[in-house]
Order: structure tokens, then C-alpha cells, then sequence
């Protein structure tokens, strides 16, 4: 793919992919734009990119009128344990169907597998009372364990799984080791691609979770991050500066994590490709 | 079946303990939270449903009523629409940006695909308010500069045959970054003499595009074209918070119009019954799409 | 074992303890999340649907009455007007509503199993305990909850629609800042005027959604004399030549005479300096004040036949509790309730609305209030004027709601001919009435 690159050839390569990246990302630039321009510069037209001067008002409002920060602790919470519990049921369960031989197994894998595109609209009624009667309404508990339900880290994991040679365990099973001992000293260091995937696929999602969050919440300091984003916009309608500092605020932690990690994530995510 | 299993001898017989034990705990979860709320549900859609007031068997005319009724169907269309939209849209976005990122040999990479990615990174409100904001018909950025720019482009989510178009396109800004990510994976899967020797063979870059990149990375798009059109059928966020369904019903889709019936009427079993129909739907594509494309063999 | 599998991790001892404090903290977290916020003793959870500036108006209030209280703590959740009701009604079938509620006046009949009759409680006749008298009330809105034979709310306010206009902008195209539009001609006349210095006329629908542009179809509808059902609500009078006229006035506005643009949003534009005249509820005037527009506030024009605006009323409610809530709690939600009416004349200075308790809404605190003086006179006036107008007060309010403005909004958009807007509406909303 080498070619004789010129000053003028790789100006351009230059300019094209830069206007590419920055078109792509200046609806995201526009909203910390907004975030911190003073209110009455907002809604000028035409849309001014240079506010007269910048102001953490928006910020201020977002930060104490509103328990902005409890949302974020319950959106990690929330994600951080979907993210272990399913973990743990998905390594447990994926090694089950990948490397152990039993009676039923492909029956009940495919069983699991179809029960992956259940739209969440259609259990949200019955899991709502299903959550009373537990008494688990408002409740971390509430959010999670739907989530965790959820068969898709089976499905990668076995894929996983099954890739990995037989010969490393035949080797331990020799040797005397039980599937236990086969799952913990075998198969998961070898699989740190796979978790790390997998983690960042549950935890993207759980922090993401909205529809169902938005039912099973109600009081004003259990709610996640995106509920309390659509509550504000319920609040104040027209507030773009508000809307979009708390949209920036919710970003932040995403932003940081991803400029800090970026490799990590991007071929974390490239492992679920070829494996699918 | 299980007992069979119990004969194969000792090694079978633990084999077959342990692997009913593995899968115990997921299978708990699995139970009590999907499949018990899902049989519960289509037992709530065989009634009128009212918790406060009584609630009613009526048996299938919950679905006979929304087969008939001309809403239901506006909305049947609408979600196949979108996703008629928003999927290729989607998909074909990654490929193009994967595409450029392999060929890109500049510094500052990082940044660009950093760019492309980036908006995965967003959740759906955002993503909403941001576009609703962009796509605002007075100080939107969208129509002020496409009007500098000497076109008069339509008035989007205001627009009735634009509304879902214009939500698609803001999904496929939010989405298509993570196939990118997955594409240039595994187009960096495909050993580089294949490419080497078409090369000698004259070969140029299209030509080596169709018969070497596309049909290596067919397992990865198609996977990626099922995934993403299920979670198309599933649109709700982006269309509540950007449109409301409108304007008038255009943009109003199943996962919407189930809301509607559910929490803005209370007819909580035709809400439930909607769901159900929903899931059939995602269910016929999955299976038709694995049966079609030759994934049984995957599994 | 846990050694080695770190080990493999290549994590480093610090990180290793770092992280193995963080998931310890999460856990915990999780496992005791709900405890160690757990309740305190007569804590009131009061869910409401305001937004904007009445939801900061109600705020301060609870701010308030927490300072006052210290033996009663409110928690607020204001919610999104979306999904209020839904939420409202289901919490209470899955036995965890909050213990005071909103309901506007038009929902009483389709919220009413959800509610506490509040005479007839399981901890007695609520009105005579907490003092609540109906004399104490504005009369049309404590009659308004009432719904066959039970009283189930203690009204807060009412609220209805008025000119809000730019005095600037009015200079500006030659018109008396001091003299807004009053009849049809009136306005006219002002918009054109408007419109000739390059600026948006009028908007009349809020901030442009779906139902807002029903209620100004209502507007135009009913100040022809014209109603939407019949007396039983069998079927729908809408679709006449008074319905049609209204809604062509209303196309009109978007489309021929090009006063607004579709789509738009009529408070943003107002707040932008870039609208004349806007349509909106008295919950506007914190938003026009910081907007640092110089506005004022008039009655709704007579544009037909006789001056009618839309309104509608919140009321407080107690949704039925149950048994695990004890009879005290209940007690103390309605003092509550007793003490917001006491108290809202801060609803009226800050939410722009009128309070529902006479002795507030006469009262000096009120009456000599910014705001007051700048919008809610209006809006006193008009109520007393008798030009208030209720929209649908049914079971199925919301449906049948949804059935119009959807092909409202739609005809507003130039995508039907009003004529159809008005023949599918009918159509839909009399199947609705039949099922």
C-alpha cells in the first residue's frame, strides 16, 4: 500500500481525513460550546461560535440544583456490578457449553442464544411488579439483574472458548485437574481479550440502559445518568445551555476514560470481531 | 435426555452434573428475569389489563385489535423503515471509515479514529439532545449552514417523510463508529500477501476490494447486519426524545407506539401484546437471517 | 489462587490493591445501597409533572417546608409531563406510589382509582382533620374535584393561556407598545406589521409540540361557540365549519400568511428577541424574566365570536396508599397538602400560576408581587372573566387528546388538507368513544 508520498499528496491526506474527523465530531464540539456560553448568546442567530465571554454557570446550575454527581455514582454502580455479576455467570456458563460435554447442551444454548433479541419493551410491565414483589423497587438490585440476564457474554464466550486448542487441556485434565481447575488455570488467562471485550460490551451497556431504568426509578437520588439527563430535559425545555453542560458533565467520565485508554478499548472492541 | 446421560459412565455422568452446575447460576438469572417476565407479559396480553380497575380475560383480541387497527400498522412500517434506513446506513459508514483508516498512514491516526469512535461513547439522551439541538429548524447548525451553502434542505424533524430519515442518520452518527472498529479489525485479520499477489496480477484497489477484502469480511458484516438490525427494531430513546413520534404519527415506531398504549393510555394489555408481537418479529429475522446466511455451521 | 490470577493480569501491587478496594467499595455499594440511604421517619416522597419554571417554583416551596418541618421530610422528584400519569397509576398498583401526587383536572376521571378519596380514608374524613375547607378555594376549581360523588383533590392552581408580546419588537414595527392586540382584526394587523420588519409574528403554540398546537385549535374552536363532544360524550362535534375555520386559522398562521415557520419553537423564538407575540400558560414568566426580553402580558385576543382560552387546573392528591403505609403517614401528606395551600403564594411569585386558596390569591404577598403584577392580573382577570375553557375531562382524556393533536400538528405542517385533519380526528375519536 506504499505509495510515493509527496508534500502535496500528503497535504491533502492531511486536510481530507482532518475536515473528515472534525465534521464528525463537531456536533459534540457544538455542545461544549453551548455548554458554556452565556444563556441570551444561545439562541442567536446566526449561531455564534465565539460566545463574548465563557461562563460555568450552566455548570454551577447542573452541579447543584440537581444531584448530578449521585447520578453518576448510580450509573456506576450500577454498570460495575451488571458488569462483574455477568462476568462470572458468563465465564461459569460459556465454558459449560464450549468445553463440557453433556445431554441437552446445544438444545439449551440455542434456548439461551434466541432469548438474546427480547426486546426490553415487552417485559417491562411484569418486571415492574415482579420488582415490587421482591421489594426491590429504587433499588441497584432493580436495574442490574435484568441486565445481567442478558445471554449475549454467553454467546461471546463460548465463541471464545471454543477457539482456544483442546491440547492445553487435555494436557491439565491428564494431570488430574476438574473442569474447575481447568476454567481457572487454563482457560481464563488465556481469555483476557475475550473478559476485557465482554466487560466493556456489559458496561457500556448497562451504563447506557434507559428505557427500563426510566420505569423502575423514582426517586430523584436512585437515578442513573441518562434518566437524570431526560429528567432535566423534562425540566427545563428550552435551557440548551443547561441540557448541553449536563450532556458534557455526562460525557466527561466517558471522555477521560477514553483518552486515557483508547487503545485498550478500540482492540478490546476489535476482538468481538473476527470471533462472530 | 438427562437420564441417558446418566449412563455414559462415570466420566459422562460427572461431565454431565458439572455441566448443568455451570450454567446453574446464569440459568437462575436467566429464568426469573427474562423468561418468567416474557411469559407473564403475553399472559397480561390475553387480557384487558387494569391493575386499579379489574382486569379482564379476553383472549387474543388484544392482537385481533391491533391487526386491525390502521396505527399499528403506520407504526409496523415506520420500524421497518428506520431500520431500513439506519441499519445499511450504519453499516455501510463503518465499512467506508474502516476502509479509510486502513489506508490512512499519517500521523495523528489515533485522533481521526478517535473522532469516528468517539460518539459510541455517548448515550442515547445525549445523543438526542444534541441532534434535536442541531437539527432545530431556527438556530439548528444543520440548516444554517446547508442554507449558507446555497441548499434548502427540508425542515427534518418537522418534515414528515424526513423525521425518521433525520433520526436515522443521527443513530448511524452514534453507532457507526464501533463497526468501524470491528470491520478494520478484521480486515487487519486478512494476511497481506493475498493483497501482494493480486497486486502482481494488475490488480487495482476496487478489484481488490470486491474479491478479497468483501468476501473475507463477510462473517463480520453480516454479524454485525444482524446485530444491528435487531437493536433497529428496537429504536425507542432517540425517537421519544427527538420527535416524540412526529410530527403527526411519521416517525412513530412499535417500540413508541407500545409505550404510548402502556403509559400514556394504560392499556397495559395491548401494550403487552405489541411487545409480544415485537419480539416475533426480531425472532423471524434472527432465525431467517441465521438460517439465509449460513450460521448454523458457527454454531 | 486469587494471586495467580492477578498475576497473569500483570497488574502491579499498587494497582492490584487499588482495585481490589474499588470492587470491594462497589460491592458494598450495591449490597447496602438502599440502606444506607435508607428512609428517615416521615419522609414524603412527592412526585410531581412540573418542568420549567414551576418545577423551580415548587422547589423552593419544599425547601421551605423541609426548614419548617424538621420532623417531615419531602423528597421531590419532578418528572417529565410525558409519562407522569402512567407512572402515577402503575406505583400505586404495584403498591409504592408517592404520597402526594399531582393530577391535573382533566385526568381526575381516568386517574380516580388511583386516588385516596379523600373524605372516605382509611384514616378518616382527611378534610376535617387537616382543616381543609372548600369555602377557602376558588369555586369552579374545588367543584372541578369532584368526580362522580368523590372528592379526590385539594386544587393548587389554575392555569391558562394569555398574549405574551415584545414590546420592542412591537416599537419597532410601529405599533403602541401599550395597546397588545385585543381582537382579531387587531392582531391582524400587528402581524403583518411584524412580519414586515423581518421578525416571526406570532407563535401560537408554546414551545411547538404536538399538543400545544391542539390547544390553540381549541382556542380558535371555542371562542366560536363551538365544543368538542356532546354532552354524553358519544360522539365527536368537532368537524363542522367552526372546526374547519379555526383550523385553517391555524394552517394559516404557518403556512399562507407565513407568520411562523413549522416546526419551530414559539419560547425559544420569544426568548431570542425574535418573536412578537407568543401563546403560552402564566408558567412562562420566570423563563420571559431571565430572558431579559422586554414583554408583557395580555389577555387572549378575541379573535371569533367571544374571548375563551385554554386552561387547566393542578390539584394535589394522595394516591391510594397501601396497608404497609400506616394511617399517620397519611395524616401527614394531607397537612402537607394543607400547608403547600397555605404557602403558595410562593407557587404564584415563582410559577407564575394562580393559587387555587382564596386567602393567598387575595392576600397582599401575591397581589403585590412582580409578578402579579406583570402576568398574573391577566390571567386573574381572564379566570374571573369567565373565559377559562377546560379541555376533555373523560376516562380516556389522553387518548382522545392524542387522536386530535396528531392530526392537528399534522395540517399545521401543511402534510393534509385541514378538512382531512378534521374527517380522521373524528373518525379515530369516535371509535375511541364507541370501544
Amino acid at each position: 500500500m506504499l505509495r510515493r508520498s509527496n508534500a502535496v499528496g500528503v497535504g491533502l491526506k492531511y486536510f481530507f481525513y482532518g475536515v473528515l474527523a472534525i465534521i464528525w465530531i463537531m456536533p459534540i464540539l457544538w455542545m461544549i460550546d453551548t455548554a458554556f456560553k452565556p444563556s441570551p448568546e444561545i439562541f442567536t442567530v446566526p449561531p455564534r461560535w465565539i460566545p463574548s465571554y465563557l461562563t460555568l454557570e450552566h455548570v454551577k446550575e447542573v452541579l447543584t440544583k440537581w444531584p448530578f454527581v449521585r447520578w453518576l455514582i448510580n450509573s456506576l454502580v450500577v454498570a460495575t456490578t451488571a458488569t462483574l455479576i455477568s462476568l462470572i455467570v458468563s465465564v461459569l456458563a460459556g465454558f459449560s457449553f464450549a468445553r463440557l460435554q453433556w445431554v441437552g447442551r446445544n438444545f439449551v444454548f440455542i434456548t439461551f442464544l434466541s432469548s438474546m433479541f427480547i426486546p426490553w419493551q415487552v417485559n417491562v410491565i411484569p418486571l415492574y411488579f415482579i420488582m415490587h414483589r421482591l421489594n426491590l423497587l429504587n433499588t441497584y438490585p432493580a436495574i442490574f439483574l435484568p441486565i445481567v440476564a442478558m445471554p449475549i457474554g454467553i454467546f461471546l464466550l463460548r465463541q471464545f472458548f471454543l477457539n482456544i486448542p483442546q491440547s492445553l487441556e487435555d494436557a491439565a485434565r491428564l494431570d488430574g485437574c476438574g473442569s474447575l481447575r481447568v476454567l481457572w488455570h487454563i482457560i481464563l488467562p488465556v481469555s483476557r481479550p475475550a473478559l476485557g471485550a465482554m466487560a466493556i460490551y456489559m458496561f457500556i451497556f448497562s451504563w447506557n440502559e434507559f428505557f427500563w431504568s426510566m420505569i423502575a426509578l423514582q426517586r430523584s437520588n436512585m437515578l442513573t445518568l441518562p434518566i437524570g439527563l431526560k429528567a432535566l430535559q423534562g425540566a427545563y425545555d428550552i435551557n440548551y445551555g443547561l441540557l448541553m453542560a449536563a450532556s458534557f458533565l455526562a460525557v466527561l467520565p466517558a471522555l477521560i476514560i477514553f483518552l486515557v485508554l483508547q487503545k485498550k478499548i478500540i482492540r478490546g472492541i476489535a476482538f468481538t470481531a473476527g470471533k462472530g | 435426555m438427562l437420564k441417558t446421560g446418566l449412563f455414559f459412565g462415570k466420566r459422562g455422568h460427572r461431565s454431565q452434573i458439572e455441566g448443568l452446575l455451570f450454567i446453574l447460576p446464569y440459568a437462575f438469572l436467566w429464568g426469573f428475569f427474562l423468561i418468567w417476565p416474557l411469559a407473564y407479559g403475553f399472559f397480561i396480553s390475553l387480557h384487558k389489563w387494569d391493575p386499579l380497575r379489574g382486569s379482564k380475560f379476553i383472549g387474543l383480541a388484544n392482537y385481533v385489535k391491533l391487526f386491525r387497527s390502521p396505527i399499528f400498522w403506520n407504526a409496523f412500517f415506520n420500524t421497518f423503515e428506520f431500520a431500513g434506513i439506519a441499519v445499511p446506513l450504519i453499516i455501510i459508514l463503518g465499512l467506508v471509515f474502516a476502509l479509510l483508516m486502513q489506508r490512512m498512514s499519517i500521523r495523528g491516526g489515533r485522533f481521526i479514529e478517535a473522532s469516528l469512535f468517539f460518539p459510541y461513547l455517548l448515550t442515547v439522551s445525549i445523543v438526542s439532545l444534541v441532534w434535536k439541538w442541531l437539527f432545530d429548524p431556527d438556530v439548528g447548525l444543520v440548516l444554517y449552514y446547508s442554507s449558507r451553502l446555497g441548499l434548502h434542505l427540508p425542515t427534518f424533524l418537522a418534515d414528515k417523510f424526513w423525521a425518521l430519515p433525520a433520526i436515522a442518520f443521527a443513530t448511524a452518527w452514534w453507532l457507526a463508529g464501533y463497526r468501524m472498529v470491528i470491520f478494520k479489525a478484521a480486515m487487519g485479520d486478512i494476511p497481506p500477501e493475498l493483497y501482494e499477489s493480486a497486486e502482481l496480477d494488475g490488480a487495482g484497489g476496487y478489484k481488490k476490494f470486491r474479491h478479497i477484502t468483501l468476501p473475507l469480511l463477510r462473517p463480520a458484516i453480516l454479524f454485525a447486519l444482524i446485530l444491528t438490525t435487531i437493536s433497529g427494531f428496537r429504536v425507542f430513546g432517540q425517537v421519544i426524545m427527538m420527535t416524540a413520534g412526529g410530527p403527526g404519527r411519521s416517525s412513530e415506531v412499535l417500540a413508541l407506539y407500545l409505550y404510548r398504549r402502556g403509559f400514556d393510555y394504560l392499556q397495559m394489555g395491548l401494550a403487552a401484546a405489541v411487545g409480544f408481537i415485537l419480539f416475533v418479529i426480531i425472532l423471524i429475522i434472527t432465525v431467517i437471517s441465521f438460517r439465509f446466511l449460513g450460521f448454523e455451521s458457527r454454531l | 489462587m486469587l494471586n495467580e490470577f492477578f498475576k497473569n493480569l500483570k497488574l502491579t501491587r499498587r494497582w492490584k490493591n487499588l482495585l481490589g478496594i474499588c470492587l470491594a467499595a462497589v460491592m458494598l455499594l450495591a449490597a447496602g445501597g438502599s440502606f444506607v440511604f435508607a428512609q428517615k421517619k416521615y419522609e414524603l416522597n412527592f412526585n410531581t409533572l412540573f418542568h420549567g419554571g414551576d418545577a423551580q417554583a415548587m422547589v423552593r416551596i419544599v425547601e421551605k417546608f423541609n426548614k419548617e418541618n424538621p420532623q417531615v421530610k419531602i423528597d421531590l422528584v419532578q418528572g417529565q409531563w410525558e409519562d407522569y400519569y402512567a407512572k402515577l397509576y402503575i406505583t400505586v398498583a404495584a403498591g409504592e406510589p408517592p404520597h402526594i401526587g399531582i393530577t391535573h383536572t382533566t385526568y381526575i376521571p381516568s386517574m380516580a382509582p388511583a386516588m385516596t378519596p379523600l373524605e372516605k380514608s382509611r384514616a378518616g374524613n382527611l378534610l376535617d382533620i387537616a382543616g381543609i375547607k372548600g369555602e377557602d378555594y376558588v369555586e369552579d376549581l374545588w367543584k372541578a374535584g369532584v368526580y362522580e360523588g368523590t372528592r379526590y383533590v385539594v386544587p393548587l392552581d389554575t392555569h391558562m393561556w394569555a398574549l405574551w408580546y415584545n414590546k420592542d419588537l412591537f416599537k419597532e414595527a410601529g405599533l403602541d407598545p401599550n395597546s397588545p392586540p385585543n381582537t382579531g382584526k387587531e392582531l391582524e394587523e400587528a402581524a403583518s406589521k411584524i412580519k414586515a420588519i423581518g421578525k416571526y409574528a406570532i407563535h401560537p403554540a408554546d414551545i411547538g409540540k404536538p399538543r400545544h398546537f391542539r390547544r390553540a385549535w381549541y382556542i380558535l374552536f371555542w371562542q366560536q361557540g363551538g365544543e368538542l363532544f356532546d354532552k354524553d360524550f358519544a360522539k365527536a362535534t368537532f368537524n363542522n365549519d367552526k372546526g374547519l375555520r379555526a383550523l385553517e386559522y391555524l394552517v394559516n398562521v404557518f403556512q399562507k400568511w407565513g407568520w411562523n415557520k413549522p416546526g419551530t419553537n414559539g419560547n425559544a423564538q420569544f426568548v431570542a428577541g425574535r418573536l412578537g407575540m407568543l401563546w403560552v400558560g402564566n408558567w412562562f414568566y420566570w423563563t420571559a424574566e431571565r430572558s431579559g426580553v422586554n414583554y408583557a402580558t395580555a389577555p387572549m385576543p378575541q379573535i371569533f365570536d367571544k374571548r375563551v382560552t385554554w386552561g387547566n387546573s393542578h390539584n394535589m392528591v394522595i394516591p391510594k396508599q397501601p396497608l404497609k403505609v400506616s394511617d399517620n403517614v397519611i395524616v401527614t401528606a394531607i397537612k402537607t397538602i394543607k400547608w403547600i395551600s397555605e404557602n403558595s403564594d410562593i407557587w404564584g411569585i415563582y410559577g407564575g400560576h394562580a393559587p387555587a386558596y382564596k386567602p393567598v390569591l387575595e392576600g397582599k404577598k401575591l397581589g403585590e408581587s412582580k409578578t402579579w403584577k406583570k402576568s398574573l392580573s391577566v390571567l386573574s382577570d381572564m379566570a374571573l372573566e369567565g373565559a377559562l375553557h377546560y379541555p376533555i375531562i373523560h376516562p380516556q382524556a389522553k387518548q382522545l387528546e392524542h387522536s386530535i393533536q396528531v392530526y392537528v400538528e399534522e395540517a399545521v405542517n401543511g402534510i393534509i388538507s385541514p378538512q382531512e385533519a378534521l374527517d380522521k380526528a373524528e373518525e379515530e375519536v369516535n371509535e375511541i368513544l364507541g370501544s
